[in-house]
């Protein structure tokens, strides 16, 4: 049975310490290496940037996997290459936006479009079975979604994914990284971003022209701000009208 | 009669819930009372769209239980300020839709209630939305970058068709773009692209204007089914749920002296438990159940908040809860200004009378249970 072998990539991007600013494995992209760990196959971790960013071996630590580098040096677009890369593996896995760069979020979606895999993100936990991926999606207030998926497909997994990553120092030492030939022709990445200094976004507000009189009576209105209120009646009848709030408003099933 | 102007002191008035009178200004006439509902002022707020409509903004959000939560109404009220008068900001909601966004600054309304809802659909809602972009030629779609699915669909559809995007958009401007990098360190800016993701916060969702809301009917063509396949929801009991991550909180203030009541409550309802800054000083509730300034800040759809008379402080830790209902002793508590929905009543009374009502009801979903304890 095990001649079908499962073979995951991870990609890993460069992050940055939130207090010193010092370059560090991306936590984003630990919680995918440790969820590839634990679907268990073949797996291959993947940069592209500076192959001479002292952090990527920390990278080593955390798995037993070998490390490959695509040297992309200056600010090329690095789908392509990536993507020409990434040929041939079953999962892609990769965290949900890295925490120095652009963080946008975006590359495992423009990934997903270059190789015509499905995507599925903010994926918690991650089963694989019988050609198919099965994922715990994240979604907000408490509820979780089950997405099952044909393989091969891309994941990106989401902060609040339930794993820990282990730091070995003798997995870092004895750990293996690889520079690829860089990538023949490259296209360049947009040009249309400038940087600015980071300061407080402004909020964006419709700009009003009102009269003294329009202010007044808004003034006024703001203070009868408040909902219905309920005074009269028996307990039994206000708890009833809670429910019938509730229920007015399909905010429970009962 | 001397040339003087007088002012006719019985000009109409309003009362205020606090019990002062006021004079409407503006307002002619010997009338006395005068209803003047917050619904009416709003509806008497100038359309903003005015003459022929020339181009479109598009919005597109997932709404939860027939309505649009804060994200998306920013979003709405983003393209509305970003929009000319003769752009009409047309809302693509995926899921079923119950309420009127016309207040919010929508001036077209497509529901889509084959999307949405729950479903992971990721294949026919990016057909549905670049059928409308083919459809509406909108300049822009504005999206709220929000984990229901909407930051997924604006990604999707941006890299299905091949259109610049810009995701996590802190500041908004009528020319620019400008999103965090680096960490945090860096503001990175760009004209505005077609695709425009905007993080919770970036918008003022007030707005001096109304759109016109209009439905627009829109029937979605079928997909064939694609490489996913939706298992189902699977919610987390409320009461294992951390506070930030709760949809339904019942919290206690100083008004409560029995915790297991609470609780009770709390269970008929799947919710979890929260608790005012007093009733954890006094030992009641443990530190991490705490709501507010000093606790934790909360966005429920329904906040239930018994016995607590809402400081600012507290106030502050619920801002984003969409129905708050209070139950309180005293009607002139802050709380009762904020909430939709305010008991006068003694809480505990009202908390057991919740917990009893509940239980002798016959409610519908109750009749299976009961035939088989029957047979």
């Amino acid at each position: 049975m095990d001649s079908w072998q499962l073979r995951i990539a991870v990609l890993v991007s460069i992050g940055r310490n939130p207090v010193s600013g010092a370059a560090r494995p991306d936590r984003n992209d630990l919680l995918a290496l440790e969820l590839a760990r634990k679907a268990g196959g073949e797996l291959t971790i993947l940069h592209a940037g500076d192959p001479n960013e002292p952090a990527l071996a920390d990278y080593l630590a955390y798995s037993a996997a070998p490390l490959e580098i695509l040297p992309m040096p200056g600010g090329p677009d690095i789908v392509p290459p990536l993507a020409a890369r990434l040929q041939g593996f079953h999962l892609i896995l990769t965290g949900s936006r890295t925490e120095g760069g652009e963080a946008s979020g975006m590359l495992p979606y423009a990934l997903a479009k270059r190789l015509g895999l499905p995507i599925v993100a903010q994926a918690l936990d991650l089963a694989v079975a019988e050609g198919q991926a099965e994922i715990t999606q994240f979604l907000p207030k408490g509820q979780r979604r089950r997405i099952t998926v044909r393989l091969p497909a891309i994941i990106a997994v989401h902060p609040m994914a339930p794993l820990t990553p282990r730091y070995s120092h003798l997995r870092r030492v004895s750990g293996q990284s690889v520079t690829l030939p860089a990538p023949a022709s490259t296209e360049a990445a947009s040009t249309a971003w400038r940087t600015e200094p980071a300061r407080k976004p402004v909020v964006l507000q419709a700009t009003e022209k009102k009269s003294g009189h329009a202010r007044m009576a808004a003034a006024i209105t703001s203070e009868s701000k408040g909902g219905t209120l309920v005074t009269e009646g028996t307990p039994t009848e206000k708890a009833l009208a809670i429910l019938a709030y509730l229920r007015s408003h399909r905010l429970i099933e009962f | 009669m001397s040339g003087t102007r007088r002012i006719n002191p019985r000009r109409p008035f309003r009362i205020t819930p606090e019990g002062i009178r006021r004079i409407v200004l503006g307002e002619e006439g010997d009338a006395g009372e005068i209803a003047l509902s917050p619904v009416a002022m709003a509806s008497s707020k100038p359309l903003r769209l005015v003459g022929e409509a020339t181009a479109n903004l598009l919005v597109v959000a997932h709404s939860d239980r027939g309505a649009l939560d804060a994200p998306a109404r920013e979003a709405i009220a983003a393209a509305a300020i970003l929009a000319d008068p003769a752009t009409p900001v047309l809302v693509l909601v995926l899921g079923d839709l119950a309420e009127d966004l016309g207040p919010f600054g929508a001036d077209r309304i497509l529901a889509v209630p084959e999307c949405g809802n729950g479903a992971f659909l990721p294949d026919l809602e990016v057909s549905v939305l670049s059928d409308v972009i083919d459809r509406f030629q909108p300049r822009h779609v504005l999206m709220p970058d929000s984990p229901t699915g909407t930051g997924d669909l604006g990604r999707r559809a941006a890299a299905a068709l091949d259109a610049e995007i810009a995701t996590h958009v802190v500041e908004l401007k009528t020319d620019s773009v400008a999103c965090n990098r680096q960490g945090g360190t860096v503001l990175a800016r760009r004209g505005l692209p077609r695709f425009i993701l905007l993080d919770p916060g970036a918008i003022d969702a007030a707005l001096p204007f109304r759109g016109a809301g209009k439905r627009l009917d829109y029937a979605a063509h079928a997909v064939a089914p694609g490489l996913y396949r939706d298992l189902g929801l699977k919610p987390v009991a409320g009461a294992a749920l951390p506070l930030e991550e709760a949809d339904f909180i019942v919290a206690a203030g100083n008004g409560v002296r029995d915790v297991p009541t609470v609780e009770a409550v709390a269970d008929l309802f799947g919710a979890a438990i929260g608790a005012s800054r007093v009733a954890v000083d006094d030992g009641r509730f443990p530190k991490d159940k705490q709501v507010g300034a000093t606790g934790k800040t909360v966005q429920a759809s329904v906040y239930m908040a018994i016995g607590i008379s809402g400081a600012v402080q507290h106030l502050q830790g619920i801002r984003a809860c969409r129905h708050v209902i209070a139950i309180n002793s005293d009607a002139s508590a802050p709380i009762a200004r904020r909430a939709d929905l305010t008991i006068v009543a003694d809480a505990q009374a009202v908390m057991q009378a919740l917990v009893s009502e509940t239980a002798r009801r016959n409610w519908p979903g109750d009749a299976a249970d009961e035939a088989r304890a029957d047979g």
